[in-house]
Order: structure tokens, then sequence, then C-alpha cells
């Protein structure tokens, strides 16, 4: 654009001054440039390749689809535990801890610091409401119940943390039995 | 030619100085308030116009408003004074501006901690006020332009540029996110809802950023910089192409506040490469800011003036790289409703603007009272504890943010969240939160410090008026170009052409794309021929430009309006519940509609969103991810932008209603270690039930299908619905009445997430959640 070509350092200043404030005109630095171009030539590139092509599925649809394999390899992990094994659980120590963590920060809400009960049921008694074999414990823990306000825990704490969380509960109730297998 | 003399309006820079240094010292006293509230919950203090919901809209209000507005007029007065070489037009409308702009921050600081709110980010302020911004900012406009219209400087300076295109985009932005119809003297719903009220939102909010705190500023920086540095500006090609680039290209970047959403792929997909071609423009700001420092740099050393603007331009660059990077898609699967964002607003807000300010009250206050600045030692200390301030708030953000985004998109290998408890995440960051509190009172700490340094230094001098001497001619000079010729010329043709096929190729398909690819590349390729050809003559052309202020402000309009235009309007003409496959939203009953206004009024949409993400992490923890047929009665939407606490989409019908009784009566009863504040008053105050019939009026003019019902059968179902709770409650040993606020937000609450099945003949996409009744 300017046309005076640059004699010293700075090049020349623009003849106008504002209130004392003059100006350079210097060339746009080149890596600027390469900045703003290769931004401009990224987005019709990313604009292309998404809108035009497979690969913008819409976002929800593709979370299904990762989340039904998630699913699928997390079934293939092995079959639910036994009424046997989760009462086993139950009566190992180190089991029971892990499964006390996990009770303390998602269940004493509604079940309470004691397991005595609050907005949700007393666990230490012998009333079952859904069931008393550990497994059928397994079961409500994973399903929920909507409409008592249980929430579904399956999705959030996955079969191992459940596992753990029912022991803890058998282990601070007396009057599940050792269930024959 | 006669010679005149002209007296500035210094008076009128004064009244906006010293009122920008006060509201910025409250604005920043709340700051330091709400933050130690998300930090210490019973701070709070179990009281309605103390909690965290009313004070954060408050603050960012005042913060933006009242500190940083009271900052520019200041700034814009002072410096289109003496740039165009004229008083300003009328001192009337000065006056005007001034104290209505003060009369509407009253009102706003009144009206926000009483719960008086639309429920829109930075757009909170009620109707009534709305009007009276509008008609200042009018007033303001008037003033400008008429003082641009008397100048005695025949060519218009860069940081005049970004003065029009902040006065002509912030009328268009705000008028246009302000729609809305009232329904009674204090509340109005706005016109648009769901989508389409995000989108406009997220456009208005995105480009307040962009038109209120950052094109103003960067004008002040293009005359203060070079005034304290006594440097010429380094390059003016470079102004003249940051400029356009600029201000056409931020318009576009709005959608980036809503990746992964349900807004439509096309705009998200604008949003983010908006944001990152931003990134250049916004850069060469910086550029010209910093480099014109080139041969002052010694200067730093002694001048706080020079401090706080290299710093403050800095601290720009900074956010304007760290903006466009959490604009791409996964970077913001992370970063978006965590504190990231927060940290990053005020790398801005505290870096950028208040230092930015610093600088031009040190600058000006000397020279408006005619003496010397107090203290150049306190000067330092204000800058150097004001940095750690930034520092360690936006740093311990970043941690906190970075946390609380991998925390809750981690999942175990086996398909489930790795923390499924919410309340881990927040109490992992409890140490952030308490620095950033540190941050916070360092950085008021250095405000307070500058205004007792100008206070000391006003008291030490007395108001200066300045005066000037102008030649004027005895015919006045005409403007130097019509708008005719503003617009028929090769770089306007041109540049229109380039986005034409530019949207052509982009937007169209088959031939038409094609065809346009094809034009877009060979307009360029003339272009760039005819600009090495004719370069001076464009040159010259634009000079021309500059002496004529009338088709400027036309052609920036044109800049502005493009980018909105073409997002918005599709959107708007879009029938959203088009899709049949689409789970319908439920029309809210009237005792939910008033919940919602209550839910609203508490402002519980600053920590909680309702936009469940496509995402693996939001899917797991929340349910289905949001669709847009969802919130099609949302008015104003309430996807929000932060998750203080989690998302409440589909928080229907997951707990029972006493366990919201419990929790919103002491959120730790049911959540061990929540930063919730507690809501006794809801339990005592009264459901305004009366004010539903105009309400309904309303909604259902904007389309809502609330079958016809007089004011005794709205009474009616509302009775009937609370009964339904109260009863339930009661079977648990609670005893309420069912005339009581808590029962409404409970019934809102209850039927979040709620919608008809789509029709039966398209195949349902995914294992949705049952939705299960509340009762």
């Amino acid at each position: 654009m300017n046309t005076n070509r640059e004699h010293n350092e700075d090049g020349e200043l623009r003849h106008h001054s504002y209130d004392g404030i003059q100006e350079y005109d210097k060339k746009l630095p080149n890596w600027w440039l390469f900045t703003l171009y290769g931004a401009i030539v990224f987005a019709a590139g990313y604009w292309a390749y998404y809108q035009w092509t497979e690969h913008m599925l819409p976002g929800y649809k593709q979370v299904e689809e990762r989340l039904v394999q998630m699913q699928k390899n997390a079934l293939n992990s092995g079959a639910p535990p036994t009424d046997l094994q989760l009462w086993n659980m139950g009566h190992d120590p180190a089991v029971v801890a892990t499964g006390e963590k996990i009770f303390k920060t998602n269940c004493i809400a509604c079940h309470g610091p004691e397991l005595k009960g609050g907005i949700g049921p007393n666990l230490t008694d012998a009333t079952w409401i859904h069931g008393g074999l550990p497994t059928n414990l397994y079961t409500t823990v994973t399903t929920g119940v909507a409409t008592k306000g249980m929430p579904t825990w399956g999705p959030v704490l996955g079969p191992a943390r459940i596992a753990e969380v029912v022991a803890f509960v058998i282990s601070k109730n007396q009057t599940i039995e050792k269930p024959a297998k | 030619m006669k010679t005149k003399t002209i007296e500035y309006n210094d008076g009128i820079v004064r009244q906006f100085l010293i009122a920008s240094v006060f509201w910025g010292i409250v604005a920043m006293l709340v700051g330091v308030l709400i933050a130690s509230q998300l930090a210490f919950h019973v701070l709070n203090f179990n009281t309605p116009w103390l909690t965290f919901g009313r004070l954060r809209p408050l603050h960012t209000n005042a913060a933006i408003f009242a500190f940083v507005g009271n900052m520019i007029f200041a700034g814009i007065y002072h410096s289109t004074q003496r740039l165009v070489r004229a008083r300003l037009a009328s001192d009337f409308l000065s006056q005007l501006h001034f104290w209505g702009w003060q009369l509407i921050i009253v009102a706003a600081a009144l009206t926000l901690p009483l719960g008086f709110t639309r429920g829109k980010e930075y757009a909170e302020l009620i109707w009534p006020i709305n009007i009276a911004v509008v008609l200042i900012w009018v007033v303001f406009a008037i003033n400008f332009f008429w003082t641009l219209a008397i100048r005695n400087e025949k060519s218009l300076y860069v940081a005049i540029w970004f003065y029009i295109a902040t006065i002509i985009t912030v009328a268009m932005l705000y008028i246009t996110n302000h729609l809305q119809i009232p329904t009674s003297l204090t509340h109005s719903y706005p016109i648009f809802g769901g989508v389409q009220d995000g989108l406009v939102q997220w456009w208005y909010g995105h480009n307040a950023v962009a038109f209120f705190l950052t094109t103003p500023v960067l004008g002040i920086m293009y005359y203060y910089m070079p005034k304290a540095a006594e440097r010429p500006i380094y390059s003016y090609r470079l102004s003249v192409v940051h400029f356009w680039s600029l201000v056409f290209i931020y318009i576009w970047a709005g959608p980036h506040h809503l990746l992964n959403t349900a807004l439509p792929e096309w705009l998200q997909t604008l949003g983010m490469i908006f944001s990152l071609m931003l990134w250049a423009p916004s850069w060469g700001g910086m550029l010209n800011g910093l480099l014109t420092l080139r041969g002052a740099w010694n200067k730093l050393r002694t001048d706080p003036v020079l401090k706080f603007l290299a710093a403050g331009v800095t601290f720009y660059g900074m956010s304007t790289f760290e903006g466009p990077l959490m604009a791409i898609r996964s970077v913001n699967a992370v970063s978006h409703y965590t504190d990231w964002t927060i940290g990053h607003v005020h790398s801005g807000t505290l870096g950028w603007n208040s230092f930015m300010a610093a600088g031009m009250f040190y600058w000006l206050t000397p020279r408006l009272w005619n003496t010397k600045l107090y203290s150049t030692k306190l000067a330092d200390i204000h800058f150097w504890i004001g940095m750690v301030g930034i520092l360690l708030y936006i740093a311990s953000m970043w941690v906190s943010g970075i946390t609380q985004g991998l925390m809750l998109n981690a999942v175990t290998p086996d398909g489930t969240l790795a923390y499924p408890n919410f309340l881990e995440v927040v109490n992992s960051v409890r140490p952030m939160l308490h620095a950033r509190i540190l941050g916070g009172v360092l950085f008021l700490s250095g405000m307070i410090l500058m205004a007792y340094n100008l206070f000391r230094t006003i008291r030490s001098g007395k108001p200066a008026t300045a005066t000037i001497e102008v030649q004027v001619p005895d015919v006045p000079a005409k403007e130097g170009m019509s708008l005719i010729s503003g617009f028929l010329n090769p770089p306007v043709v041109y540049s229109f052409l380039l986005v034409l096929f530019g949207c052509g190729w982009g937007f169209a398909q088959g031939m038409v794309s094609a065809v346009s690819l094809v034009l877009l590349v060979e307009t360029a390729l003339v272009a760039m021929i005819h600009l090495g050809l004719s370069g001076k003559k464009w040159n010259d052309w634009y000079e021309k430009l500059l002496e004529s202020w009338l088709p400027f402000t036309v052609l920036t309009f044109v800049a502005v309006v493009a980018g909105g235009m073409i997002q918005i309007l599709p959107t708007v003409f879009y029938k959203q519940n088009a899709g049949a496959d689409a789970p319908l939203q439920k029309v809210y009953t009237p005792l939910e509609l008033a919940g919602r206004d209550i839910y609203i009024r508490e402002g519980c949409y600053n920590c909680h969103s309702q936009m469940i993400r496509g995402l693996v992490g939001d899917v797991l923890r929340y349910g289905k991810s949001g669709r847009l047929t969802e919130s099609i009665y949302d008015f104003p939407f309430q996807w929000g932008s932060k998750r203080t606490g989690p998302d409440l989409q589909r928080v229907g019908g997951k707990y029972p209603n006493i366990w919201h009784f419990q929790h919103l009566m002491d959120p730790r009863s049911t959540s061990v270690g929540s930063v919730m504040p507690n809501y006794p008053w809801l339990f005592k105050q009264v459901t305004d039930i009366p004010a539903l019939g105009s309400k309904i009026r309303v909604l259902t003019g904007y389309g809502v299908p609330y079958p016809p019902r007089s004011p005794d059968a709205i009474l009616q179902s509302c009775i009937d619905q609370a009964q339904g709770i109260t009863e339930d409650l009661a079977k648990n040993g609670i005893k309420i009445g069912p005339e009581k606020e808590v029962i409404a937000v409970i019934a809102y609450l209850q039927q979040l997430g709620k919608y008809n099945e789509p029709a039966p003949a398209a195949p349902a996409a995914s294992p949705a959640p049952k939705q299960a009744s509340a009762n």
C-alpha cells in the first residue's frame, strides 16, 4: 500500500498526526499473517470435512454408540455375582472397607450413616421391600426403584462397586444368613 | 479561515472517572463475597438478598456495566474530544448520560438482590431498566456522533473506529436480546425460547465481551498507549486489517458457548471455527499495542501508567489465545461448565479491563486536576499486588476447572463413572476456591490503594480546563464521501463478494456450492491482483472514508450484522417442534410455571445447568443427552453455563418429594459437603398464583399450547397439584401448606426432563430412562 519505500529502520511516519499521535505504517509481521491465513484455511477444511463427510454424526448418536460398546464389554467381563459370592464378600474385611467408602459417599444421604434409614428404608433390620437375598440387594441397587426415589446405580457405580457396597450392607445386617450357593 | 478557541468538556470525564473507581470497588467487593460463599456456604446468611444466586448477577453487571461502563465513557469522552478537536456536542446530553447511567446502576443494585431478574446472564435487569439503558445508550450515541459531525479534525483516528463499532453493535445486541413482553411491572418473558433464546443470548453474551469489554478498551489503548509511551503507533495498516477482521469475525463466535449441546451441529462448527479465526485479529491489537512500546521499554521501570497498560495488553493477548483454545470442541468438553471458564473471564476482566482502567486513571487524574500523581510508589505497589492477585486467581481456577472437567468426565473401562458422586468433585477443589478468594482480596486491595492514591492526587490539585485553538473555515467543510461511494468501490465490493461466495460454498449444496467455490477463488485472485495494481488508490479511498463518519459507520454495521443474521435467522424461522421423531417437551402446569419463575428468581441457573451434553460422562451421570425439542417451552432457556452443582435437566422423578423438601431446607442434610445455600424463605413465602394469569397469556401468545382457563381454573389446578405433593410429604410426617413456594419449586423440579414420547412410527434411538411420575 505504502509507496514510500522505507529508508531507515522504522520506515516513514504517516503524514497525519492526531492530537500529537503519529503512526508508522509497518508491514504486517509474517508470522501474524501466517496465523491469520492458517486459521482461515483450517476453518474451511474443518467445515468441509465435518459438514460433508460421515464424520459428523450428531453428538448424541456418537455417545450412544460408545455407551453400547462399553456396556457390551462390561457384560463380557463376567457373570453377575451369586448369593454366596456376595455373602462371602460381606465377610471379607478388605471388601467391606471399600464398600463402606462407597456407601458413605453415595448412600448415607437417604439410608443414614448407621444404615437405620431416613428418606430411604432401614437396612439393618429383617424387613426387605424388594427381597432380602444378596442378589436381590444387588439387583435393587443396580436398577433402582424409580417410584420410591432410589436412583439407578448400575450405570453410575458399575458392577464391581455395586458388589462391594452390597457386601458392606451384608456385613452390617445380622439377619442375612449364609446362602447355600 | 478564522481561529476559534475550544474548551474541552473535561468535567464529564472527571465524573465518569470517579464513578468508575467507586463502582469498581463495589463490584469487586461483591466478587470477593460471592467467591467466599462458594467456599463457605454459611456466608449466604440464610438471607434471600445475600444468596449467591442473586448476588452473582449483581457482581457481573456491576463489573461490566458500572465499572467498565463508566471507565469507557470517561476514556471515550476524553480521547474523542482531543482526537476530533471539538468539545462534546451537548453538555446537557453529557450530563443526562452520566446521571442516567448512575441511576440505572443504582436501580440494578436494588432490584437484583431483591430477586427481580430476567434470568439471562449479563441481561438480568428487568424490562423497565432495559428501556432506560436503551434510552441512555441512544443519548450517548447522539452525543458522540454529533461531536463527530462538528469535528475540526477531518480524518478519524483508529480509536474512533473502535468507538463507532462499540456504539452501534452494543445497541444492536442489547435490543435484540432484550425483546420481551411484560407480564407485570417487574416481570417479562423474552420473546425467544429454548434453543432460539440460547443462540440469541450467547450471540449477545459473547459479543458483550467483544463490544463492551474489548473494542472500546482497544480504542482507549490506541489513545493512551502512544500518549504515555510518547511513541508513534507501530503500524497503521495493522490497525486497518485487525479492526475490520475483528469486527467481522467476532460476531460469529457466540455458539462456542453451546458446544456439545443440543444446538444444531452446523452452528457449533461455525462457533468453533470463527473462534479460531479470531485469534489473529485479536493478536493484531496486542501487537500494535506492545510494539508501540518499542524504544520506550525502559520507561516501564519508572512509569506505573505504562506498566499497567503493557501488562493489560499482555493479558489481552493471553486471554484471546485461551479463548480460541477453549472453543475447540474437545477442549470445551473438559472446560465447559467448570471453573476454567471463570478463570478465563477474569484474566480478561482483571488482567485486561482493570489494568487498562488503572493505567488510564493514573494517566488522566493528574492531567484532569492539573497536578502530579500523589505517589508513584503506591501505584507500583498496586501494580504488583494486583498482578499477584490475578495470577493467583486464574492459576487456581485453571487447576480447579481442569480437575473438575477431568473428574466429571472420567469413565472406567467397564463403562461407569470413575467419580459417581458429584460432591466428591466439589470437595476436591476446595483449596483452589480458598486460593481464589486470596487472589480476589489482593486485587481488591490494589483497587482500594488506587482509590486512595487518586483521592490524594485530586485533593492536591484543582479541576483543570483544557483549551485548544482551531482553524475553522468560513464555509463548513463537506464530508469526504457520500454513502454511495462508501459502498461502490473495489475493496467493499470484493469483500462483499468474498463473503457471499464463501456462504454460497459453505451453506449451499451441489452445483451452487461448487460454482460458489470457483467464484470465491477467482474473486480472491482478482482482488489480490487488483490490490497489487491499485493498492495506492485503495489506500486513498480508505483515507477518504476516514473523513466521512456516516459511510464508515454504515460499513461497520454491515460488517457486524452479517454473522448474526446468518446464524440466528434460520433458527428463528425454523419450526422447533418440526421433528416428529423427537421427544417433545411437556407444557408446564401453572404450578410448575410458578415454581420455574421462583427457580429463576433465586438465580439457580448460576450454578445448575439444564443441558446434558452429548458426552459419555454427561450421559452416564445425568441421563440421555438433551434434544432441541425438550426446551421449546422454556422462556427464557435455562441451559446454564456453569455447574457448581449437578445438571438438572432430567432431575425430575430422580428423588422423592421429601428429598427435595429437605434438600432445599438444608442441602447438607441430603448431600454431605454441599456448598448450596439454604432456602428457608421458600418455606414461608406464598406462591404468587394471581400473577399466573398474565404470564400464561403471554406464553400462549408465544405459541405455548395452554388451554384457555379462567383465573379460578388456574387456581384450582395449582391447588390440586400442590395438594398432591403436600399429601405425599405428609406420609413422611411433614406438614406444610400447599400455598408455600417450596411446593411450587418441587413441582417444577419433579417435572424437569418430562417429555411426550416421539410418534411411535419412528424407532426409539436409545434405551431412554423411563420417565417416572413424581407422585
